[in-house]
């Protein structure tokens, strides 16, 4: 009887939020969970955690943080949804990055394009990274450079890797990027891919972060 | 929603917009909340030493959601500028500012708004809006995530402010009057200050009835049972503790139906809240309690809080003489909803032990050893 319960107690009760018996795989994956620190939880978890105690634990504890998202799935499209979801963390970062680039950067004027699939994705993005930068205490402009029509005849015909360089360098030539001016660029490389690129653009030279 | 359209049929479509719908309020709320925040940190800490004209330039929804939400946050936020003057962002129509324009110069022919082009407002001469404030919402996992920026309408469009707040989805509004706003940490001041200001002593009005069961009630027969009582009741409510989770009552009572019955009634009370630690001033409460009364009621009805089957001979001489009259103690149980210390709903199971082989009251249920013969309900207000 024992040994039953014991198969069959996790089974029908599983640890909460897993799916089971009582809770549908559709429900439990409208939570996201993370693996946390007791001693540091997250500075994103609201849930008071009690640090364990001095001398230690008898059995060691996980801790999960499982949040139920604010817009329930499918109610946008996935690959943005998985972007959505981390825009703060992943703005930040590549903030992070830019400021890290170069020392002499610092002083220069940010200027920041994003380019996604969805318009309302990319002003998103750039949003977000424009007062990531502000936080690390740059200049940050609202200002676009701009491309003649035949610099977008050739940019739009050339890859990623290509097509961004070339696009710094029309930029330069043109005057709509200054040489105070710097464009951090952020771009989804692929529609399918839920990583962003960036790249750094100034006086006409491109580096990818 | 270009992708919905394509990708899903219209039963999924239908699904959606329901879930929208049941989001929507939800983000509305945590939304205004947000720009309730923003709004009472620049009354704080103004960006400006003096009032400056402000072209509210953008607010845009998380993806997903529709534009409706769009023109309730961008109400909102202009509701709260407006209501506090001390944020110095004096909001300043400019339709140039976000009207597309087309203008063609030796560079080329350029499509733009007028907040991206300053040089271009300048020669529509449209300088009305010195800055652009922009507003972007998005919903980021478990998260709202409010950003504003300020972006000053010169040719370098220098961004001269720029600030993100986030709120949990599952953390309550505040809910703050726009015209008076308060941080989090006043606000829940206020609200437990509110809790606490509530007094140690209340005074309830109540009107109860009381239904008393017939000997038939459950097939048995005989008895001619005691109509409904009504009683008006006032007294005080004490509590000793601010969160009001346990109250203790003092009831008098007076019921008078003419030619019938009149009586008097005392009553004492213990309630137990049962919703929580603490009452609330937005949600119901429901308290749980026991107590007892002893009443006294006499005329003609009162004839039936006898334990004997009354006879002809009996009626006759209580009509040619003094009226009946009957003197009890009840014990009492029941559940009291309270709604936004106005409105109290109650109803309550209540035992005479003085009358449990009365041949002319029945009981509507034994429990605990005990026959239950009344069933009340009670409405009590406070003012």
């Amino acid at each position: 009887m024992g040994a039953a319960a014991t198969i069959l107690l996790p089974w029908l009760w599983p640890v909460y939020p897993a799916p089971g018996v009582f809770r549908s795989k559709d429900k439990a994956r409208a939570y996201h969970c993370e693996r946390a620190q007791h001693e540091a939880p997250s500075h994103r978890t609201t849930a008071r955690v009690e640090p364990p105690p001095a001398r230690g634990e008898f059995r060691k504890a996980d801790l999960i943080v499982c949040t139920q998202p604010v817009l329930p799935e499918r109610l946008r499209a996935p690959e943005d949804e998985v972007l959505l979801r981390t825009l703060d963390d992943r703005t930040r970062q590549i903030a992070a990055a830019a400021h890290a680039l170069r020392p002499e950067l610092q002083a220069r004027t940010w200027l920041v394009e994003a380019h996604d699939g969805s318009t309302a994705v990319s002003a998103k993005l750039r949003f977000a990274t424009q007062n990531a930068l502000m936080e690390h205490g740059l200049a940050v402009s609202d200002r676009t450079p701009v491309l003649g029509y035949g610099d977008m005849q050739v940019v739009t015909r050339m890859g990623p890797a290509a097509a961004h360089p070339a696009a710094c360098s029309r930029y330069s030539d043109n005057g709509s990027l200054l040489e105070n001016d710097v464009l951090l660029v952020i771009l989804r490389p692929d529609a399918r891919a839920t990583t962003l690129a960036a790249g750094v653009c100034e006086q006409g030279r491109w580096t990818w972060l | 929603m270009a992708w919905a359209e394509d990708a899903v049929d219209a039963q999924l479509r239908e699904e959606l917009d329901r879930a929208r719908t049941r989001v929507a309020s939800q983000v509305q709320l945590t939304a205004y909340d947000l720009i309730d925040e923003l709004v009472y940190g620049l009354t704080q800490d103004p960006i400006f030493g003096r009032p400056t004209p402000v072209v509210l330039a953008g607010v845009s929804v998380p993806v997903g959601l529709g534009t409706g939400m769009q023109a309730l946050l961008e109400n909102h936020l202009s509701d709260a500028l407006v209501r506090n003057p001390d944020t110095h962002l004096q909001l300043v129509h400019c339709p140039a500012c976000t009207a597309v324009v087309v203008h063609s110069g030796p560079e080329g022919t350029v499509l733009t708004r007028g907040i991206d082009d300053p040089e271009l407002l300048d020669r529509l001469g449209d300088s009305t809006g010195q800055h652009a404030l922009f507003i972007d919402v998005e919903a980021e996992g478990a998260w709202l995530v409010l950003r504003a920026r300020l972006t000053r309408l010169t040719p370098d469009l220098p961004i001269v402010w720029s600030h993100t707040l986030a709120a949990s989805a599952s953390t309550p509004a505040l809910l703050r009057d726009s015209a008076e706003l308060k941080s989090a940490e006043d606000a829940r001041n206020e609200y437990l200050d509110m809790l606490h200001d509530r007094g140690h002593v209340a005074i309830p009005l109540r009107f109860s009835v009381r239904n008393y069961a017939g000997v038939d009630t459950f097939g048995g027969v005989g008895g001619i049972g005691a109509p409904p009582f009504l009683f008006i009741q006032s007294g005080a409510e004490i509590t000793p503790d601010p969160r009001q989770a346990w109250l203790s009552s003092f009831i008098l009572g007076y019921a008078v139906v003419p030619q019938a019955y009149q009586g008097l009634m005392g009553q004492a009370r213990f309630s137990r809240l049962l919703t929580g630690k603490q009452r609330s001033l937005i949600h119901p409460d429901l308290y749980g309690f026991v107590g007892g009364a002893v009443m006294t009621v006499w005329g003609p009805s009162a004839a039936s809080f006898r334990e004997r089957t009354l006879t002809a001979d009996e009626i006759v001489a209580d009509a040619a003489g003094d009226d009946p009259r009957a003197t009890f103690s009840t014990i009492q149980f029941g559940l009291d909803l309270r709604l936004g210390y106005r409105v109290g709903l109650s109803s309550f199971l209540e035992t005479i032990p003085s009358l449990r082989d009365s041949e002319n009251i029945g009981n509507y249920m034994w429990l605990f050893g005990l026959e239950w013969q009344t069933f009340g309900t009670e409405v009590t207000f406070w003012f």
